[in-house]
């Protein structure tokens, strides 16, 4: 990673300055995914899909082949196109509700199918983009507009952990890791891993990326961070989970 | 007049309040009286929770009063569903700007916390904030409710009694939330900031204060046609 | 116990979505399920904050598909379960309101229509009658109320739980994301004070042992043959045909010795309402009729009225979708046509006005 901040190649300079919120994690997600795809050199051959909710505003976000989608049916899509035309490398990009909520029967099948496709899930506890609801990523006793009281683990359940979901679905040649945005050299690596492995032609790959979203959290910046690297991590490990595509020994 | 302070001193103040209580349409007009003094005035729009009823559709018009307005343009957000509920970089350093900062806060389970993303609103000592009240509203209807709802924003300077009923508005109900406001607010040992009433209660009202001693400020409305 | 959420009545200031929370604790709701969809999110906000007051439950599902079976769920447990939706959201409702047309469970279902298709814009339309009306597979029967005001939203809100378990029909109150937002005041009120008798529900699943004996329950959708699946649709069918006319409401004025009558429903017939008045007021002889329930059709009255006019003008914020449901109720009327669709965008009565000076 360049010590000097640059703009991926793969970006689109005409819609940047992006719209996320300052201090959202969407962007530096898409940083470490645009520079993936630029030292992978496989710019011309991505279909990239963006989920509804904050996600979306990826639209535009790259010189790639995008597609925006319906709630949680992101992956569906980019399966048809894969499987349609498996040369292409295809990216499913959805928040925390688009995979866990509404989208949580497509990813289980999809790794269940172990399609040659790479799912990226940013987390970011909430659903932001239709004003701070619960997701199922909500940390308990965090107030949201729908847990004003703050999530009761008895009547709505502990946070979701969809890496190791999927990881236990899965099976020989699937990449599936936990990274965040605080660590963006790992996610970064991450990232690649998971995008080799769907060029390789192995199985499924799932990426789900802690982000912060300050906004919804109402949160300065040191308590963003605070949350992103004390309090998300009580309930989800960062590293890699499933690493199939590596042989023994490496 | 307003809460006493030197009028050389810049104006910052943060208007919150609970959904639908007429905040906006309170910032709004502040920001116009304002630079109608011949104030600097910037107002920002910090509704991040439902893209309706937001300064968008009259920052133009507002822009062109000479009053600066940090918000997005309807046109920047559309195209994209759902969009609506993100905030603009420039709103983050808005307390920044020379002259006066009027910020208009959506509602939210957490709302006054919104100041928790302008930088330098912790620190800034001179950001004054204000509760706009609507005891039309039912959930601000008594003094219990209003007294247990600004109890839990913190810090507060003033309550606005902003009591209406939109087009069924009679002076009589603005008195009587001067009442249950007034009330509240001694409980609560803070100031009633001002009662705000439409303009076309200025003749029947025959004066400057309300029925409870508090100072009456005007209002034209601007909001009624910001739906989108 | 919960003190009553509303004591007596009492005019207040508020947005669409609020009136339904508030409506729905009024007649006595137990439960919501529902999915954050624009522009309803505000009708889950208000129950979960005024929900642990009132002894009141939420679910939050993983979707709407969930949020439908899931208040099929709870009404067949015997609770007044309702949930809301809009747009995406509404198509993916269809699926569990097909299988409340099918085993007659009094679902209570809010629509705020939003552009379509698809994600289209979260602002406001009325492009999910059709959907609404019919979205279901095969024949089913569902009862549709169109509101146009917030006193409306609270009003038929508290009658759809009422129709619903009365009737026994999934039952529908369709506003949209101008009504969901807009600000009004409006008087809510307990409804049993002011002598509207709230239906009992009653358990269909898990029910009591009577007499130490508990006779278990056994209901399904599914059927082996044609001929008894047509048996329980045209049962259906001659039950619905039965109840609707004490279930059909519209309201008309000015059509007796109208040249055109203004058709339309919902929010755009406010505009119309003023636009006839302001009609007349220059002396054109125009008539206003308002379809109150989109399901049933008040089609005899609707037919009556075009067999004694010259124009039907259809006036809404779709391409046609209420109009289908005209030509349907109309169908042997020589009446003649006239049209005003604006999909997804709102209409004036300015813009009425000139539209019917434009025609005469």
């Amino acid at each position: 990673m360049s010590t000097v901040p640059q703009m991926p190649k793969s970006w689109r300079v005409e819609s940047k300055p992006h719209k996320f919120c300052p201090g959202c994690g969407h962007g530096l997600v898409l940083k470490a995914l645009g520079e993936a795809i630029d030292e992978l050199g496989i710019q011309d051959k991505i279909v990239f899909g963006a989920d509804i909710g904050c996600s979306l505003l990826a639209w535009d976000f790259f010189n790639v082949d995008t597609v925006q989608t319906h709630h949680g049916r992101t992956t569906p899509v980019v399966t048809g196109v894969k499987r349609a035309n498996p040369d292409l490398i295809c990216i499913a990009y959805m928040g925390d509700g688009g995979g866990y909520a509404i989208g949580s029967q497509h990813l289980v099948n999809a790794a269940a199918r172990n399609e040659r496709i790479t799912a990226i899930l940013v987390n970011n506890c909430n659903y932001a983009m239709t004003g701070g609801q619960m997701a199922p990523t909500t940390l308990p006793g965090m107030k949201t507009e729908t847990t004003p009281y703050g999530r009761d683990v008895k009547e709505a359940g502990y946070p979701t952990q969809g890496p190791e979901m999927v990881a236990a679905i899965t099976r020989e040649g699937s990449y599936v890791a936990r990274g965040t945005i605080s660590n963006l050299k790992q996610l970064k690596s991450y990232i690649k891993k998971a995008l080799e492995n769907q060029m390789a032609g192995n199985g499924f790959s799932f990426i789900e990326a802690l982000a912060t979203c300050p906004t919804n959290w109402r949160t300065n910046a040191k308590d963003t961070w605070a949350f992103l690297e004390k309090e998300m991590t009580k309930y989800f490990n960062v590293g890699e989970i499933k690493n199939h595509a590596m042989k023994e020994g490496e | 007049m307003f809460g006493g302070i030197p009028i050389s001193e810049r104006i910052l103040e943060a208007y919150i309040g609970e959904y639908a209580s007429g905040k906006s349409e309170v910032a709004v007009n502040r920001a116009i009286s304002l630079q109608r003094k011949g104030r600097e005035v910037t107002i920002a729009d910090l509704d991040l929770v439902e893209p309706f009823y937001t300064l968008r559709p009259i920052k133009k018009m507002l822009e062109q009063m000479g009053i600066r307005v940090v918000a997005w343009e309807t046109g920047e957000t559309l195209g994209l569903g759902e969009t609506g509920s993100i905030m603009k970089p420039e709103m983050r350093w808005v307390l920044k700007r020379p002259g006066d900062v009027i910020l208009d806060i959506g509602y939210g389970v957490e709302g006054a916390k919104v100041l928790n993303l302008i930088e330098g609103a912790a620190e800034e000592k001179q950001l004054k904030v204000f509760v706009v009240i609507n005891v039309g509203r039912p959930l601000t209807a008594t003094i219990n409710d209003i007294v247990e709802y600004v109890r839990d924003l913190a810090p507060v300077h003033g309550l606005i009694n902003n009591s209406h009923l939109g087009d069924d508005t009679t002076l009589e109900f603005i008195q009587e939330g001067a009442g249950v406001v007034t009330e509240a607010a001694k409980t609560l040992g803070l100031p009633v900031t001002a009662t705000y009433m439409e303009r076309r209660f200025e003749a029947a009202l025959g004066g400057k204060f309300d029925n409870m001693g508090n100072y009456v400020q005007f209002l034209d409305r601007y909001m009624a046609n910001t739906f989108w | 116990m919960a003190e009553k959420p509303i004591q007596g009545e009492k005019r207040v200031f508020m947005t669409g979505n609020e009136v339904v929370a508030w409506a729905a604790l009024a007649a006595k709701a137990d439960i919501m399920y529902g999915y954050p969809i624009t522009p309803q999110n505000e009708i889950m906000h208000y129950w979960t904050r005024m929900a642990p007051k009132y002894g009141k439950r939420f679910l939050q599902t993983e979707d709407e598909l969930s949020a439908g079976f899931t208040t099929l769920g709870g009404v067949l447990a015997g609770r007044k379960a309702f949930t809301a939706t809009a747009g995406p959201g509404n198509t993916l409702m269809q699926e569990p309101m097909s299988m409340a047309e099918m085993m007659r469970i009094p679902s209570v279902v809010v629509i705020q229509q939003r552009g379509g298709p698809s994600t289209a814009t979260v602002i406001y339309s009325q492009q999910e009658v059709t959907m609404t009306t019919y979205g279901g597979n095969g024949e089913g029967f569902r009862i549709v109320y169109s509101t146009a005001n917030h006193q409306e939203l609270f009003d038929y809100t508290i009658k759809a739980f009422n129709t619903a378990w009365k009737y026994r029909f999934p039952t529908f109150v369709l506003g949209d994301g101008y009504q969901a937002k807009m600000r009004e005041s409006l008087i809510i009120y307990d409804p049993e004070e002011k002598g509207v008798e709230l239906v009992q529900t009653e358990p269909t699943l898990g029910r009591e042992a009577v007499n130490g004996e508990k006779k278990p329950v056994h209901i399904r959708n599914t059927y082996n043959t044609e001929e008894e699946l047509y048996e329980v649709v045209t049962r259906y069918m001659e039950e619905y045909m039965k109840y609707a006319p004490e279930i059909v409401e519209y309201r008309e004025f000015d059509c007796e010795d109208a040249d055109i009558v203004i058709v339309s429903h919902g929010v755009v017939s406010r505009a119309a309402k003023g636009a006839v008045q302001e009609l007349r007021k220059e002396g054109l002889k125009v008539g206003y009729f308002r379809p109150v329930t989109l399901r049933p059709f008040p089609a005899d009255q609707l037919k009556a009225v075009a067999d004694n006019t010259m124009t039907l003008l259809l006036v809404e914020s779709s391409l046609g979708q209420m109009a289908k449901l005209v030509k349907d109720a109309i169908f042997g009327s020589t009446v003649a046509l006239a049209t005003l669709f604006k999909p997804g965008v709102g209409i004036t009565s300015e813009e009425i006005v000139a539209k019917v000076k434009g025609m005469f």
